[in-house]
């Protein structure tokens, strides 16, 4: 038995000209949380369709817990459980409903259906909603209503497309114990795609980094921490035309500027405060209107900059823009 | 076996929410054929006291004995004119259907030259006709025999003497019966078009198509699922329809075996436009080219399979879309069930086969656009 419970071997999917995911390859252990990051249109998406056996890739294949999901995918998704980006709860039937349905199509046989869908209800932590619809439910609700779906039939791996995308934080950190719980007691492998850097950060063993259907980084949280440096990010705000010249005030000071479309900004390396102390005497002394100054923790953002390169950010924007919508085209 | 078991859970998940929204799930199965045939079945049925004007220019013992003969059924209503003149403007203005001149020396003349003049309004055909028919019933019993012809510069209206009885399915038959056979099968095809594809591509954009095809089922349950459902909804829309129409005044010639046999033929019509339903729906990506496709399939069909007029009826160039028009096959089956008064058993082997033919070339259809799923999420 293979201890890897996926196996990515040189993926590549392409939708007529764009290529969304382009000579993909990595690992995933057994007992792992992977999180797999990137903007929209990074091609999280499609990587997950494919391991989910609803797309077929243009070349390249994937196992999942060491079954080929081309050769075999009936046998490969009954060891899978999903939970979607669109939370797809049916509102007109109830919890209990919602999660018969899917436990019969799962083929947990029907001596063990009611015993499983008490176990989930109760690890959703919605045992008094029960018999209540699921259209009646919050967004929250809903999403643990859907994990609990994704986990009746004991899968092996769990898949979650961008879990937490939209929900507050409360629900967040609820889904976030509850991915975690699932995987200490039950030695659930997940698999989740995020764009929140946070996030991944709190609950992966590992992340991968991808864009433009690319993986562009892969390692622990410190370990890519440590790639793009633990620095905050400075960020001053000004008019289109005075964007140079802040920049040029940027390097008087020693920080090395990255120009967006209305700001600058730059990792502030160590001593951070002292850095913006220097740079407001810098601004103030070189008498450039700016409109904004602040500081803050990298973001998946500041990420990227420093992994693809300064001035990507610019032109990124638009390319996803275009990438998005040829994905679109792709697909229709 | 996994196919049935999948198939019956995604059939089963369809009634639950059918069950949930009971009044409106059901209200729909009853408005679309009620409506149908109050309006279709009111619009083609026979009328019945349709005024007439009687010019008597004879007097005689003949004339009066042969109105009394046009009064004595209900299908007229005699209005007496004292000119013809009179007559013809209660024509012109539609008040009268017909007018029937009874010209002087109408009792006295040999049977070889009796005349009698008939006007006829052609804008008023299902009166026109029941006005003619009961002329040429009288005209029989007193013997005369009566031609047809026409005036060559009169009025665009008018027509002379005349026999145009010729219902296409004899005397005894009624049109109402003729169209809810019709509007049977109509129904269950409409039906059919308007559950089964319309829930698959909600299902779609709602993301519950994706949230199918990442459990280990076979593809073609989804399908057979919502097929199961969409021959469900029809069916009961047309089993509706036919109690309607039977409340209202249709027959069953065949009585209860007739009974049995419509419904088993309602049941493959929902079969097969349900397959249809799910064919275009798998191939569509929107709701709304949906709504418009499948109207533009299932209206023409309906017409085509001789819904409202016999298929006979129909221009040459449009016979080979009836040849292999299953409706076709359909309606003439429930019309010999309802109208004829029989179905003999190859018939409805006939029939049966048709329709299972076509379900299994639309089945096929919709696997084949189904097989690939990336379009399908």
């Amino acid at each position: 038995m293979s201890e890897n419970a996926i196996e990515i071997h040189d993926l590549v999917k392409k939708f007529g000209t764009l290529t969304a995911v382009n000579h993909v390859s990595f690992n995933i252990k057994k007992g792992e949380i992977f999180g797999l990051l990137g903007p929209n249109g990074a091609g999280k998406t499609t990587t997950i369709n494919i391991l989910l056996g609803l797309l077929q890739p243009t070349s390249g294949k994937v196992i999942v817990e060491g079954i080929d999901m081309q050769k075999n995918p009936v046998l490969a998704k009954g060891k899978v459980g999903i939970v979607t980006q669109e939370t797809v709860v049916e509102p007109e039937l109830t919890a209990e409903q919602n999660l018969m349905i899917f436990g019969r199509l799962y083929q947990i046989p029907s001596s063990e259906l009611k015993e499983d869908i008490d176990f989930a209800l109760d690890l959703a932590d919605l045992k008094e909603f029960r018999n209540k619809l699921a259209g009646t439910f919050s967004g929250g609700m809903k999403r643990r209503l859907e994990t609990a779906k994704a986990l009746m039939h004991a899968p092996e791996l769990l898949l979650l497309d961008e879990p937490t995308t939209g929900l507050d934080i409360q629900n967040r950190t609820r889904i976030w114990s509850l991915l975690r719980d699932i995987n200490k007691k039950h030695n659930v492998t997940i698999l989740l795609t995020t764009q929140y850097l946070e996030e991944a950060d709190q609950l992966c063993n590992r992340i991968g980094i991808v864009d433009h259907g690319k993986l562009i980084a892969l390692g622990t949280p410190t370990e890519l921490r440590q790639k793009i440096g633990m620095s905050n990010v400075i960020e001053v705000s000004a008019d289109k035309d005075n964007l140079q010249k802040v920049a040029a005030v940027f390097k008087k000071v020693d920080l090395e500027p990255q120009v967006l479309t209305n700001k600058v900004i730059a990792p502030t390396g160590s001593n951070a405060v002292g850095k913006v102390e220097a740079l407001i005497k810098a601004i103030t002394a070189a008498k450039v209107p700016i409109s904004n100054i602040s500081m803050h923790e990298p973001t998946i953002d500041d990420v990227f900059l420093k992994l693809t390169g300064s001035g990507a950010r610019d032109t990124t924007g638009e390319y996803q823009g275009s990438a998005r919508t040829a994905l679109w085209r792709g697909r229709r | 076996m996994g196919l049935v078991k999948d198939t019956y859970t995604l059939f089963l998940r369809e009634m639950l929410i059918f069950k949930k929204n009971y009044m409106s799930s059901i209200l729909r199965s009853i408005m679309f054929p009620l409506i149908f045939i109050l309006l279709l079945g009111s619009f083609g049925s026979t009328p019945k006291n349709v005024p007439i004007a009687v010019v008597n220019y004879d007097n005689g013992a003949r004339a009066l004995a042969f109105i009394n003969l046009l009064q004595s059924g209900n299908g007229v209503q005699v209005v007496s004119s004292t000119t013809q003149q009179q007559a013809m403007t209660l024509l012109a203005q539609g008040t009268v259907a017909a007018v029937v001149v009874i010209p002087s020396g109408f009792s006295q003349a040999q049977e070889t030259a009796s005349s009698l003049y008939v006007y006829l309004d052609n804008s008023q055909p299902q009166s026109a006709e029941v006005a003619s028919a009961t002329v040429d019933s009288a005209a029989d019993e007193l013997g005369l025999t009566t031609s047809t012809s026409s005036v060559a510069g009169g009025l665009s209206k008018q027509g002379i003497i005349s026999v145009i009885t010729n219902y296409a399915y004899g005397a005894s038959s009624n049109y109402l019966s003729f169209v809810i056979g019709g509007l049977l099968v109509m129904v269950a095809s409409f039906g059919a078009v308007f559950s089964a594809g319309f829930t698959m591509l909600s299902d779609r954009d709602l993301g519950n198509m994706k949230a199918f095809l990442t459990t280990p089922i076979n593809k073609f349950s989804i399908l057979l699922g919502k097929i199961a459902y969409g021959t469900f909804q029809s069916a009961f829309s047309a089993y509706v329809g036919l109690a309607i129409g039977l409340l209202y005044g249709a027959t069953i010639a065949a009585g209860l075996v007739g009974l049995i046999e419509l419904i088993w033929i309602i049941l493959l019509v929902g079969l097969g436009f349900s397959s249809m339903a799910i064919a275009i729906a798998a191939k569509l990506k929107q709701i709304q080219t949906y709504g418009l496709v499948a109207q533009t399939v299932v209206m023409p069909l309906a017409f085509l399979g001789g819904a409202f007029v016999p298929a006979t009826l129909l221009p040459s160039f449009l016979l080979p879309i009836v040849a292999v028009n299953p409706e076709t096959y359909a309606v003439n089956a429930v019309r010999d069930i309802m109208i004829k008064g029989s179905l003999p058993v190859a018939t409805l082997l006939t029939t049966s086969i048709i329709l299972g033919v076509f379900t299994i070339a639309m089945m096929s259809l919709a696997l084949y656009f189904f097989s690939d799923t990336s379009k399908q999420i």
